[in-house]
């Protein structure tokens, strides 16, 4: 018995051409495609029939010893729209985004690097405690986050402060928070990057690893029973797939027919722990259909991939009542946090490869270039610009309450 | 799991008999009678069988609270959940075998009458049937999960204690899960074992955020059990399992509150006072007649009810009366919820009594 790999190509009612493509894992026996009751029927009880019976499984017998070969030399592909040059790839993927869209995913991206930098060196001026930078995987924040409604619930595990930026968070609530001063909405009772904020259904940031997932999980069947229409999306990295809460998330949520979005951010490391310490699996897109649920695997620097493997989930999510889970393959560009240098673990070569060569806002930005969106002369004045927006940001923007 | 539910509800139909709890008859010593007859030699105790028992004592049937039914302390559990059900449109509940009607019976018939929705099963994952519980309490709606056996409660003390409880705190009020109440079966049941009759309250009552409750009956279940769930904040529901059939007294159709945090003081006295929660507090009733009859000793009896927050003056003020404290529970010793009693009675009475000995002139002393 093989296991085969079907590609199965998903259909946008609007769109009229075929879009992303969903990889699901296909038996022999199976009763087709995941949907919204997924429930192994029975077969008729008849003992004349040399049909399995059992209740735990919908197979046929094979009377040849063989285990399978769990795949990890050639993994499930990873789906891309715009080369490393921001060249799109295959015009039928290119989601067309309007001009203001894009710039918006450009510029939050920007802004939230630039509020990085200052808040990094904030930490090491002794200003704050403690920072953690998001580079190199800013694509996944800003990708992810316009794909969304602005009322979906995000529930993030610490390295998504570029989805709240894409809502448009105050740069100086962002600060209050790291700083944990009056103006913190959190009563300054967190270490710094614990945002939350409950106009843009963002959850409040907990230190523990992966407790969220089974959290999302609640909060979708709850949306799913109020007809709110609204997805979850829970954001958490490779390690934190790791822990228990993990695998207690992806199996209620597949048996329960949530509405959810498993959003794994893969970006090779776990404070010094690499993946190939991590798990032997082909990743964490690979083990959601051991649970039944539908996944895809795209590059998580590539921000029209994210966009459109988001939208579609989404889509479907509700539509369907049922989990989508998208593995954004990405790098850790800086340390785990201030309290971690990495020099200790890893090479400065490897760090500057995907600086250099292969980061989500360098090819957002020859996008544009390309697209004559933008200019060195736009790009001089925008990086002027955020500097004095994240140093000097305006009081009170949140309008009052968040 | 279920085998042993099974047996042990198999059991309890033989041996329990009306509102009675007898489950053993030996001529047996007692602990407490051990105690009481000091004279018995050591080599009696040991040639007779050390068993304990204890007598379910039903309060007065409740005028209150408008038509009463008899029920057993499960049934009073399913009656508070239907009461939730009916009136909050967004309670769900939730866990392991709830579907068919749970292996103690407590959520039967809520499923044909509410929906499949709204009482499901879910798999077989502590930490996930907590966790998911939190989620759905934070988009505001009522999550009542259960945790089959209190034994098992452990896989989700990271959610409980690191998620649950400090989720309001953490998030300065922008977000809570207060509407979430988990129940589980709890404490000695007989033929329990290891893993069929813990008590954890005292590893949750280290945590601030959460609120921990135990009934003594039917009647006090379901008041107990309503007020948890509409609680703001998450709270741990334990039922004694022994009094799920052994129980039974008459108790109001309509919902009713006990409140929370309020320990009831069940029979005053002047010598002692005797604290207990769940099955132990009919038990130390017990032992308070006895001590009546044989010793000539008055002991008020208090049921603590809630652990934590757990009601500091309605026990101190007794102290202050009594002079004299013994608190029993079924937990182990070390670190057990007795020793937070006992510390706090001796700091707040030694306080009391430095400060007021001329007035009292009672000497306090902690049994």
């Amino acid at each position: 018995m093989a296991v085969a790999i079907a590609a199965a190509r998903v259909w946008r009612p609007n769109r009229g051409l075929s879009q992303a493509a969903l990889l699901l894992l296909w038996r022999p026996g199976a009763r087709g495609l995941a949907r919204s009751h997924p429930h192994r029927q029975q077969q008729q009880f008849s003992s004349l029939d040399d049909k399995p019976q059992f209740p735990g499984a919908s197979a046929e017998f094979i009377d040849k010893l063989e285990f399978i070969q769990p795949n990890v030399i050639s993994g499930i592909p990873i789906y891309r729209v715009m080369d490393r040059q921001g060249q799109i790839i295959n015009p039928s993927e290119d989601p067309h985004l309007p001009k203001e869209k894009v710039l918006k995913l450009y510029k939050s991206m920007t802004l939230l690097n630039t509020m990085d930098r200052i808040l990094y060196e904030s930490q090491r001026q002794g200003r704050i405690s403690f920072y953690m930078t998001n580079y190199g995987e800013e694509g996944t924040h800003v990708g992810s986050a316009a794909a969304l409604d602005n009322t979906d619930l995000v529930f993030g595990q610490y390295r998504e402060a570029g989805v709240l930026m894409y809502r448009d968070y105050p740069l100086e609530l962002f600060m209050a928070q790291c700083y944990g001063n009056i103006s913190d909405l959190g009563k300054g009772r967190q270490m710094p990057v614990h945002y939350g904020c409950k106009e843009r259904h963002f959850v409040t940031i907990s230190s523990p690893l992966a407790t969220q997932i089974p959290q999302a999980v609640g909060a979708a069947y709850a949306a799913k029973r109020a007809n709110a229409n609204r997805v979850v999306i829970c954001y958490f990295g490779e390690g934190a797939a790791s822990e228990g809460d993990a695998h207690a998330g992806f199996n209620f949520a597949a048996t329960l027919e949530c509405p959810i979005i498993f959003f794994c951010r893969n970006n090779g490391y776990a404070i010094s722990t690499p993946t190939s310490e991590q798990y032997r699996g082909d990743g964490i897109a690979a083990r959601g259909p051991g649970y039944g649920i539908m996944s895809i695997r795209v590059d998580g620097n590539d921000v029209f991939a994210v966009y459109n493997a988001t939208r579609e989930a989404r889509r479907r999510a509700v539509a369907e009542n049922q989990p989508f889970l998208i593995e954004a393959m990405t790098y850790r560009i800086g340390h785990h946090s201030t309290s971690d240098d990495s020099s200790a673990y890893r090479s400065v070569d490897e760090v500057n490869y995907w600086d250099k060569q292969d980061h989500p806002i360098s090819r957002l930005r020859h996008y544009l270039l390309s697209q004559g969106w933008w200019d060195e002369e736009q790009e001089k004045a925008w990086r002027k610009q955020s500097r004095k927006k994240v140093r000097a940001p305006r009081p009170g923007g949140c309008g009052g309450g968040c | 799991m279920a085998v042993v539910a099974a047996a042990a509800g198999w059991l309890l139909r033989l041996r329990a008999a009306g509102a009675e709890g007898h489950w053993r008859r030996f001529r047996g010593v007692g602990l407490a009678r051990g105690f009481l007859h000091p004279s018995a030699t050591v080599e009696d105790a040991a040639q007779r069988r050390q068993v304990a028992h204890f007598t379910f004592q039903p309060d007065p049937e409740p005028r209150e609270y408008g038509q009463t039914q008899k029920m057993n302390l499960f049934q009073s559990v399913t009656s508070a959940l239907d009461n939730s059900l009916a009136k909050d449109p967004t309670a769900v509940i939730f866990g392991e075998d709830v579907a068919f009607g749970g292996v103690f019976r407590c959520t039967v018939g809520l499923r044909d009458k509410y929906g499949k929705d709204r009482v499901f099963n879910t798999p077989l994952c502590e930490q996930g049937i907590v966790g998911f519980g939190i989620g759905i309490a934070v988009t505001g709606a009522t999550a009542i999960a259960e945790i089959q056996f209190a034994d098992y409660i452990f896989p989700a003390f990271d959610q409980i204690v690191n998620e649950a409880a400090k989720y309001r705190y953490r998030s300065g009020d922008l977000f809570n899960c207060g509407s979430l109440t988990i129940r589980s079966p709890w404490g000695c049941v007989g033929h329990g074992a290891l893993y069929h009759s813990q008590s954890p309250e005292a590893f949750f009552a280290h945590c601030p955020g959460i609120k921990v409750v135990i009934p003594r009956s039917p009647f006090q279940a379901k008041g107990l059990l309503l007020s948890c769930i509409e609680d703001k904040n998450p709270c741990i529901f334990f039922e004694p399992k022994i009094l799920y059939r052994a129980a039974a007294e008459q108790v109001p159709i309509e919902p009713y509150n006990i409140p929370l945090s309020q320990a009831e003081v069940i029979q005053e006295g002047s010598d002692v006072t005797l604290v207990a929660w769940g099955t132990q507090v009919h038990v130390i009733r017990e032992v308070a007649s006895m001590a009546k009859e044989k010793l000539g000793v008055s002991c008020e009896v208090i049921d603590l009810r809630t652990i934590i927050p757990w009601d500091v003056d309605t026990v101190c003020k007794s102290v202050i009366k009594t002079g004299r404290l013994l608190i029993s529970h079924e937990a182990p010793l070390t670190g057990g919820f007795a020793s937070e009693i006992s510390s706090t009675v001796q700091m707040f009475n030694y306080a009391i009594c430095c400060v007021e000995l001329p007035l009292y002139g009672k000497p306090c002393s902690i049994l």
